[in-house]
């Protein structure tokens, strides 16, 4: 009798059947959960607890809080608090959080996105990024830098605020002035209009619109902070002069010393009140002046960021990124809403009025809810293939983290509109900028 | 009973005995004593008050020394000793110099402007008027109200268009109407900027200067002053040379809080211009803030906080000598 041989089978054996079927079952679970929108089991009776900012549109919380939040926390058994505090105490909260190991789930950033500064104490969140780009024909170029860090991600963007031109259709008109297509038209419109009583004003000062404004101007004009590695300076160069150059000519000729203690709403009123013939602003200012001044409002357009010199449009907007601490009990919920809350883009843009735009083409489509009905704000829907964030064009890197929250640009900027020599602007913003690569290199 | 008794003294046997107590014996019942148990008895009340400070105040003081010679980072677990490094680095800042500056001036000014104002108002509610009561509980409002609700109103009442006081002073004839070169921006021209945080530090806190003084006030006796009337004293005299001796104490607490709350003071500046326009207004605190949390910087936040500790220590140790000293 010889030794038992090994039975010949077919190329199935026990294990490799468990692993089919294991994944067949569990793929299966899982298209049915997405084709439900239902959570997995073990979430169910879990608390998961959100931190975002105020929404500039008080109505898009209201119905965050009240009726999107709470279908999805009923439909898988989860128990939502959602916390909000204004966007600018965001970074403090989150350093807070981060230092006592406890906190919310998840944490919002608006603007300053802070994903490289602490992504050691946040959740690899890949595979839902990776699958929500799949699902929804695939992310502008500008999302991946925000939440990458070494190929990994580690926050889900989930919109971003623009910043268009709104300028005054009637006073253009009068002044027999063309629409602020280039950068240059708005400068002749504001010498124009400024001596007629209408001045124009982008903020000389430090928050959050001037480091947008000024660096989608700066782009614009073919200027960069830093090479697409995000590893070196280029603020030292001959477009930056030249923006600069732009920027003071633009204050003297068409702006007055208000635009030095403005803040982020302040040119929001400067439309609203009837006085300012364009603004570079968010879309927000557009509503406000739809609420308080009608006939303002019936005359302001919006179109499309300003070309520079060579034709080239670069609109600098604010991002909006969502990510989960490591210390998070509930990582499972957290993820699940944030898959969710992507798949329901669409009805966040319409609840916000149009101010929450795509990062996700699928939903960039034309015609876009709300701003794709409004022939005024159609133009909106043309901006999602000339959107840059900070850092443009390398990612959102800690020193530029550090260059944005220290309000270096807009600082350049303020001292060529009050006087001092562009050399010594660019000298000393140079030296600003050095310093603070230097010390994030050496760390 | 022998002589020795019969005087009072202890047995010649009795008295060896006690000769030959051991020494131990006497160590062991030192805390026994009643001085010791005194000792013991007071600190144990004080150990309480000694620990909250020690928790409270020393931990995070000792901690924020820790960070300012660290490479301490918000996302950062770890942090590694750096020596002086961060330090140097605020030195060789620009910025800065500038927010030194503008903190001393800060200081410096809201000191003057508080005195002058707390020392009026505590003499006025000294008056005996109608509705004292009313008033002086109205005049702590600034000081009580939340500081975020009441800079927000200052910032309202600052703004480049629809400011009140610039309304209020155009309507007077003192300034040209909006959009004119006379027309102030208050929070957009450097040092209207850097004046106008201060008043509103002042309009703030100069109500807590008026309470203290009018603590000292009624605490000095009504002999004293007729005294030095009949004496042919003027009212100046009078607080020169009466009052403000006597009420240096208190004088010297009031100063004492009032410099750390100016020093400290973040909300104010970082709510009406985040140290604009282009640092015309920055101080240490807001500067600290901008680079320790808002840019993540641990270390070199800290170290910019604490920069002025040198230069307050030895004022704070002259000031309590000199308390000490009149104590005494």
């Amino acid at each position: 009798m010889s030794d038992p041989q090994p039975v010949k089978t077919s190329t199935l054996n026990r294990r490799k059947f468990l692993t089919v079927a294991g994944a067949g079952v569990a793929g299966g679970s899982l298209l049915t959960m997405l084709e439900a929108r239902q959570a997995p089991a073990q979430i169910k009776g879990t608390t998961l607890r959100i931190l975002q900012w105020s929404h500039f549109i008080p109505a898009y919380d209201a119905w965050f809080d009240n009726v999107f939040v709470k279908e999805w926390g009923e439909k898988n058994g989860v128990k939502v608090r959602v916390d909000h505090i204004p966007h600018l105490e965001l970074p403090a909260r989150m350093a807070a959080e981060f230092a006592a190991g406890a906190g919310h789930d998840i944490i919002h950033n608006g603007s300053s996105i802070l994903t490289r500064l602490y992504y050691k104490s946040l959740v690899d969140i890949s595979d839902i990024y990776e699958q929500a780009g799949k699902k929804h024909g695939g992310w502008i170029p500008a999302a991946r830098p925000l939440v990458s860090v070494e190929g990994r991600e580690y926050g889900m963007p989930m919109f971003y605020i623009l910043l268009p031109m709104l300028w005054r259709k009637d006073l253009f008109d009068q002044a027999g002035l063309k629409p602020p297509d280039t950068w240059e038209l708005a400068r002749v419109a504001a010498r124009t209009l400024k001596p007629k009583g209408h001045p124009t004003g982008i903020q000389f000062s430090q928050c959050a619109d001037a480091n947008l404004n000024w660096r989608s101007l700066l782009f614009s004009f073919g200027g960069a902070e830093a090479d697409p590695s995000g590893e070196h300076i280029l603020i030292d160069s001959k477009e930056t002069r030249e923006a600069l150059r732009f920027a003071k000519a633009l204050f003297d000729e068409g702006m007055t010393a208000e635009v030095f203690s403005w803040d982020d709403a302040s040119d929001n009123r400067f439309l609203a009140s009837g006085v300012g013939c364009w603004i570079h602003d968010a879309i927000s200012a557009y509503r406000t002046t739809e609420d308080t001044n009608p006939p303002v409002f019936a005359n302001t357009q919006i179109a499309l960021e300003p070309a520079g010199p060579n034709g080239k449009r670069v609109s600098v907007s604010a991002a909006n990124v969502y990510m989960i601490w490591k210390f998070s009990k509930n990582q499972q919920a957290a993820k699940e809403f944030l898959t969710y809350f992507t798949d329901s883009d669409r009805e966040g843009m319409i609840q916000s009025r149009g101010y929450n735009m795509p990062y996700l083409t699928g939903f960039a489509k034309k015609p876009m809810p709300i701003i794709g009905a409004d022939p005024k704000m159609q133009i909106l829907q043309d901006f999602p293939n000339i959107v840059a964030f900070y850092g443009y064009p390398g990612p959102f890197t800690t020193p530029i983290q550090e260059v944005v929250n220290l309000f270096v640009l807009p600082d350049m900027f303020t001292r060529i509109a009050r006087g001092q020599n562009v050399e010594d602007v660019v000298k000393w913003g140079m030296g600003e900028y050095r310093r603070i690569f230097a010390k994030h290199k050496t760390a | 009973m022998t002589t020795a008794s019969l005087r009072g003294g202890p047995e010649p046997t009795a008295r060896a005995a006690v000769v030959s107590v051991p020494a131990p014996a006497a160590a062991r019942v030192w805390w026994r004593t009643h001085s010791a148990q005194r000792k013991v008895f007071g600190y144990t009340l004080l150990a309480p008050a000694a620990l909250y400070v020690l928790l409270l105040v020393g931990a995070p003081f000792l901690f924020s020394l820790w960070l300012a010679v660290s490479d301490a980072n918000v996302g950062d677990p770890v942090a590694r000793f750096i020596g002086l490094e961060n330090f140097r680095a605020a030195w060789e800042m620009d910025t800065f110099w500038i927010a030194f500056q503008n903190s001393v001036v800060f200081l410096v000014v809201a000191a003057i402007f508080k005195s002058l104002l707390g020392t009026s108002l505590a003499f006025l509610l000294l008056q005996q008027f109608r509705g004292k009561k009313l008033i002086r509980g109205l005049v702590v409002i600034p000081f009580t109200l939340p500081i975020g609700i009441s800079v927000l109103s200052w910032k309202w009442m600052y703004d480049s268009q629809f400011s009140v006081i610039n309304w209020a002073l155009s309507r007077v004839g003192l300034i040209g109407a909006y959009g004119s070169e006379s027309w102030p921006i208050w929070l957009g021209q450097p040092h209207l900027a850097l004046a106008a945080c201060i008043a509103v530090n002042v309009w703030r806190t100069f109500p807590f200067s008026a309470i203290v003084l009018l603590a000292g006030f009624t605490a000095v006796p009504l002999e004293v002053i007729d005294a030095a009337k009949v004496d042919g004293c003027t009212f100046m005299q009078r607080f020169r040379h009466v009052v403000v001796p006597m009420i240096f104490p208190i004088l010297m607490i009031g100063f004492l809080f009032d410099t750390v709350f100016t020093l400290s003071d973040l909300s104010v500046v970082y709510f009406l211009t985040q140290g604009g326009p282009g640092n015309a207004s920055k101080i240490l605190p807001v500067l600290a803030y901008q680079i320790g949390i808002q840019a993540g910087n641990l270390g070199r936040g800290a170290a910019i906080a604490l920069f002025l500790v040198p230069l307050l220590v030895p004022a704070l140790f002259l000031m309590l000598r000199n308390l000490k000293r009149r104590e005494w």
